[in-house]
């Protein structure tokens, strides 16, 4: 409860902001609730009604298939939540893992940094092409390669938060008093970063939508079958100019969900310690 | 940085700004491709792309006209021995090559011996030819072991087809294709450049020699009115489309069918119907899995399949696809509704018990398609709802088109697989005649028939044998025709000459703008 | 400086070996070959096997490392199997269009972020700066391919302003005026990376004019636009240098989308048509063209960084 009110405290004054947490607020609700809220399935074909306008039955009209868009959508909220929640994850904890090790430990750290430095090396994207071609198409994979893609700026940041941290007075204080390896890493020093993760995870989240856009779009993201707004916008690009509706919606679906994160992002970040703040890039 | 140059660079943005206006002379044809062919050499490369372009460089010893009957191209006429064993080829004099040398028998042989050992068709009739000779400085005498009915139609299809090169760049030529260094032909333009990513450019032979006689398909006359011919591959088809409407481009090729209502109406725009059909083919695994000889099973499967809603839901307008089940299209010679009846049953409920009878007990049954061509996954996910309708447990696998063609490769790696068919002049060309296909269709039944098919040089004897085929295509399914898709591409209203439909590839000589 | 410059460049000698190798191992992992797409659809097994054979793509993959290494170090990234060229001379083809499109972006992006990051700064927590900060994280939030189509449809084919897609290089008909064609690609890429550099610049202005030496000048009477060119805009520009560097590594890269659907003959498309191709020699070379400079521009950023702002000293 504690928690809950100093988080929404970020959001006082910031109209912008609290509009981006509405809208997560009822993506994130259509996502638990999709098999409720779509009046169709997403999946179901019906070549007789293919390319309908938005009206009734079909709130945002057919695709080509003659599935309804308004169904894939909500469907497409599920799966945008579950890329970006999962991104996150593998983003945080190999990133968060790696980059607090190496700052604790420093010779092994030295080793696992430098690791890290080679996956840097590669551009985010073309990491993630070069991934999601060598494995198949699928949710679990797309998340994974999003994610590795940032757990190696999760790395980075980490490691140096954790540096700054460990000469504290606080964690010397902790090692007097005979604590642990693992005591210190997770009891004393993770506490204090959890705020600046928040951020960083918001931001990911973010970033996961556009990546895995741009991987459907390439043909090389999620599954083709499966209803996401990137899916939709790839496989129904060439109606752009013969049904509009088909990119207008889940385009502007993308780009609401994205912001919204960002503004999020952008809210957390002004409140939480100046001392990480130039840590986290963001947008 | 200061300010003053900071105010320069903006003057000098927007005067970049202001500098449009079309830069390119009329003697510019630009063609929007797909994407980029493998290589242009016609003996390995069977990519339609790569003869779109190709056929403009090199030339066969025959061509098709407009009814798709083979004609004398570099061939000014045969004679066949009463055995239908001794084929003498009388070549027409003064044809130059791009690199100004005569075409000669010499040349002739050489390219055909190549495309015998290495061309991707020319095991088709090599195997049973028992030499090539050079028997005049402009006469070629083919020696079979066997009468060979198809061999004029093999000669005259330039698609992985023996199109003539000089001796002298046949000489160290193998599997692999000829740089295009070599790309020397007879054809009325010639290679200029290949800028990887951004052109494959050919500019006008201006020693051409023409056939003679009025054009007729690809036959007669060839004039190259154009200075240059340009293909860019434009891999994105939205903006082939924008693109040609936004006159960057004066061709565009393959359309979606959904967008042909409204190109069709457009003013600014010209849609070419393509004459030959492209069909999708499901290949059926005969060398391992469930589907390997049980012919009852796969009767089940063809019968639970209803091709109508596939093709609306891939093409869209009705005129652009036809669920025709003979494998040569409607006024073509070789049409035939043998066997077709099977084509489209659409039969849940009798394709299920069909399916117990046969044995299956709901193993899985791995269909694999690519995503590379969108046609084949739209109908792909119509065929499996369908088939999962009636009871078949169908594990859909999508690859992009590389890993496809290496599994397929792999027996024990699929029993289905989703690929298509261009259109061609003879049914020995489809591919589920070739034995090594994938797919391995190699049946007693099918043995005896293509024996048979292959020997007859009778017109009418031979399209009764291919009735016969066919109608055991359909007992044993060894692949599933989807339909006929008539793609079509579109033009600039500015090129004059292009015809109403294209034959099999669009071809830019006698055409202007 | 100079010792220091050395270390970094030899540091990168391990970095670029092990990335190398993961490279190399990851593209040769993947399903398919580039035979049978050479040969096509008709081809038989047997046929492709042949072809691979005579490409020499049969050998071990180890085998196959040690020759590419060997040939590297001499100064020869192979052949590509697609275009029978040196792999060198197509990403030369293909840089020409990278460096072009990223160096245009980068106009964009400084033209509009710089004074858009100073007027934020300027009017710091003013509906201005809302504003300003609201709409360009809008910008970075849209689907770089949805953004590039609609604005081929709105000025290419709807008002026929610029051309809809391809480049045609600069050394050929037209010359400089071919610049056009990528004026909708860039702005395309300047849109989302633009945010950056205005926060970024907002964030050093708000900071800097906040330090003590900017407080003295002002109390030393001198006039306030000329502190804020002189010292503000000074510092403001160290972090831009690094925002420099960064996006422009990233822009030659990241364009992928960007060139495919503008069709540009760019790295960015290269890279993705070699993938599907399974070109290995063209993947190969061009992922290692862009890791070395992706690694060098981030040396120049360091350096770069250590000669504008005195505090930093390198170690």
């Amino acid at each position: 409860m504690k928690y809950l009110r100093t988080f929404l405290a970020m959001f006082k004054g910031r109209k912008l902001a609290t509009i981006g947490l509405i809208w997560f607020c009822i993506v994130a609700v259509a996502a638990i609730a999709a098999p409720l809220l779509a009046p169709f399935d997403p999946l179901e074909i019906d070549p007789v009604a293919r390319l309908s306008e938005p009206g009734t039955p079909y709130l945002f009209g057919t695709d080509h298939f003659g599935r309804d868009s308004f169904s894939r959508a909500i469907y497409g909220a599920r799966m945008a939540v579950i890329i970006g929640l999962g991104s996150v994850i593998v983003a945080l904890v190999t990133g968060g893992l790696i980059g607090m090790i190496s700052a604790y430990f420093t010779r092994l750290g030295h080793v696992l940094m430098r690791g890290v430095d080679v996956l840097m090396a590669f551009p985010a994207l073309l990491l993630a092409l070069v991934l999601m071609t060598l494995l198949e198409r699928s949710v679990t994979n797309t998340i994974i390669v999003i994610g590795i893609v940032y757990a190696t700026t999760t790395a980075r940041i980490l490691f140096g938060m954790t540096l700054k941290l460990k000469g504290e007075v606080f964690v010397d204080a902790a090692i007097c008093s005979g604590a642990g390896h693992g005591s210190i890493l997770f009891r004393h020093i993770l506490p204090n970063l959890i705020s600046p993760l928040l951020v960083q995870a918001s931001f990911i989240f973010a970033f996961a939508q556009l990546q895995a856009a741009a991987l459907d779009f390439l043909g090389l993201g999620l599954p083709p079958e499966v209803p996401s707004w990137g899916n939709m916008l790839s496989e129904e690009r060439i109606y752009v100019t013969r049904a509009p509706w088909l990119l207008i919606f889940p385009g502007a679906l993308i780009i609401l969900s994205v912001f919204s994160m960002n503004l999020v992002g952008d809210a957390m970040r002004d409140s939480i310690d100046p001392r990480f703040k130039d840590d986290i890039a963001g947008v | 940085m200061t300010l003053k140059t900071w105010s320069k660079s903006a003057v000098a943005g927007l005067a970049l700004m202001a500098l449009t206006g079309t830069a390119w002379a009329d003697g510019m044809m630009r063609y929007a491709t797909v994407g980029e062919p493998p290589s242009l050499d016609q003996h390995v490369v069977t990519s339609d792309l790569a003869t779109t372009i190709a056929h403009h460089m090199f030339e066969g010893l025959y061509t098709f006209n407009a009814a798709n009957a083979p004609v004398g191209l570099l061939a000014s006429g045969e004679t066949i021995s009463d055995d239908g064993k001794v084929i003498t080829i009388s070549l027409r004099e003064g044809v130059k090559f791009h690199n100004g040398q005569d075409m000669t028998s010499a040349d002739v042989v050489a390219s055909l011996e190549r495309w015998g050992e290495h061309g991707s068709r020319g095991g088709l009739l090599f195997g049973n030819v028992a030499s090539v000779e050079a028997t005049g400085d402009h006469e070629v005498t083919i020696t079979l072991n066997e009468p060979f009915g198809p061999w004029k139609n093999l000669m005259a299809f330039i698609n992985g087809g023996p199109a003539i090169y000089p001796a002298s760049v046949m000489e160290a030529a193998g599997k692999e294709p000829i740089a295009p260094e070599n790309y020397i032909g007879t054809g009325p333009y010639k290679f200029s450049e290949w800028q990887p990513n951004r052109h494959v450019e050919l500019v006008r032979f201006d020693e051409y020699a023409s056939p003679d006689g009025a054009a007729d398909g690809y036959a007669g006359e060839r004039k190259a009115d154009f200075d240059t011919l340009r293909f860019i591959p434009v891999p994105d088809v939205g903006t082939r489309v924008s693109g040609l409407k936004a006159g960057d481009y004066d061709y565009a090729e393959s359309i979606p069918g959904d967008l042909f209502a409204d190109l069709d109406a457009d003013a600014g725009v010209t849609t070419i119907l393509n004459g030959g059909p492209i069909f999708g083919l499901v290949f059926m695994n005969s060398k391992d899995g469930p589907l390997q000889e049980n012919f009852a099973l796969r009767r089940a499967i063809q019968t639970a399949i209803d091709k109508t809603p596939a093709l609306q839901v891939a093409i869209g307008p009705e005129g652009l696809w036809r669920a025709n089940g003979s494998f040569l299209p409607d006024g073509n010679v070789w049409y035939t509704d043998s066997g077709a009846e099977n084509f489209s049953m659409g039969n849940a409920e009798k394709a299920k018990s069909m399916a117990e009878e046969a044995g299956y007990t709901g193993d899985p049954i791995k269909f694999m398609v690519s995503t590379n061509y969108p046609f084949h996954y739209d109908t792909a996910i119509v065929y499996t709802k369908q088939l999962a309708q009636a009871g078949f447990n169908i594990d859909l696998q999508v690859y992009d088109w590389a890993t496809l063609i290496e599994k397929r490769a792999q027996p024990d790696q699929w029993d289905l697989f989703f690929t298509h068919h261009g259109f061609v002049p003879d049914p020995i060309l489809i591919s589920v005649m070739n034995d090594n296909y994938p797919g391995w269709w190699t049946t007693e039944e099918k043995a005896e028939l293509k024996a048979k098919f292959t020997a007859s040089s009778d017109p009418a004897e031979r399209q009764a044998i291919w009735a016969d085929i066919q109608a055991l295509i359909y007992e044993q399914v060894p692949t599933m025709k989807t339909g006929d898709v008539y793609t079509y591409n579109i033009a600039s209203p500015d090129l004059k000459g292009l015809g109403e439909a294209t034959l099999i590839w669009p071809h830019f000589w006698n055409v202007s703008k | 400086m100079l010792v220091y410059t050395i270390k970094r460049l030899l540091a990168l000698i391990p970095t670029l070996l092990a990335a190398s190798i993961l490279v190399f191992l990851f593209i040769h992992l993947i399903p398919g070959d580039p035979a049978s797409i050479l040969l096509g659809d008709t081809a038989t097994p047997e046929d492709v096997a042949a072809l691979t054979r005579e490409m020499g793509l049969d050998q071990p993959i180890w085998k196959q490392y040690l020759l590419w290494l060997s040939n590297v170090l001499q100064g020869d990234l192979g052949t590509s199997v697609f275009f029978r060229e040196p792999v060198l001379s197509v990403i030369g083809d293909g840089a020409e269009t990278s460096i072009l499109l990223a160096t245009m972006t980068m106009f964009w992006i400084v033209l509009f972020g710089i004074p858009i990051g100073i007027l934020s700064a300027t009017k710091h927590g003013t509906w201005v700066d809302q504003m300003t900060s609201g709409g360009a994280m809008l910008f970075a939030s849209v689907p770089t391919f949805w953004l590039g189509l609609y604005l081929i449809l709105i000025f290419s084919v709807g008002l026929g302003w610029f051309p809809s897609s391809g480049f045609p290089s600069v050394s050929d008909d037209g010359g400089l005026a071919n610049l056009r064609y990528l004026i909708l690609p860039s702005l395309t890429l300047a849109a989302p990376n633009a945010a950056l550099i205005i926060r970024l610049v907002r964030a050093s202005m708000l900071d800097v004019s906040r330090e003590d030496h900017v407080r003295t000048a002002r109390a030393k009477g001198l006039h306030p636009a000329k502190v804020a060119i002189k010292h503000v805009f000074r510092n403001a520009l160290i972090a831009v240098a690094a925002a420099f560097g960064f996006t422009f590594a990233a822009l030659v890269s990241e364009a992928v989308v960007t060139e495919t659907v503008f069709s540009l003959p760019g790295i960015g498309r290269l890279v993705v048509q070699s993938i599907l191709r399974r070109d290995y020699p063209v993947i190969q070379g061009v992922i290692l063209v862009i890791v070395v400079l992706y690694m060098i521009i981030n040396l120049l950023v360091d350096l770069a960084y250590a000669r504008l702002d005195p505090r930093v000293s390198l170690k």
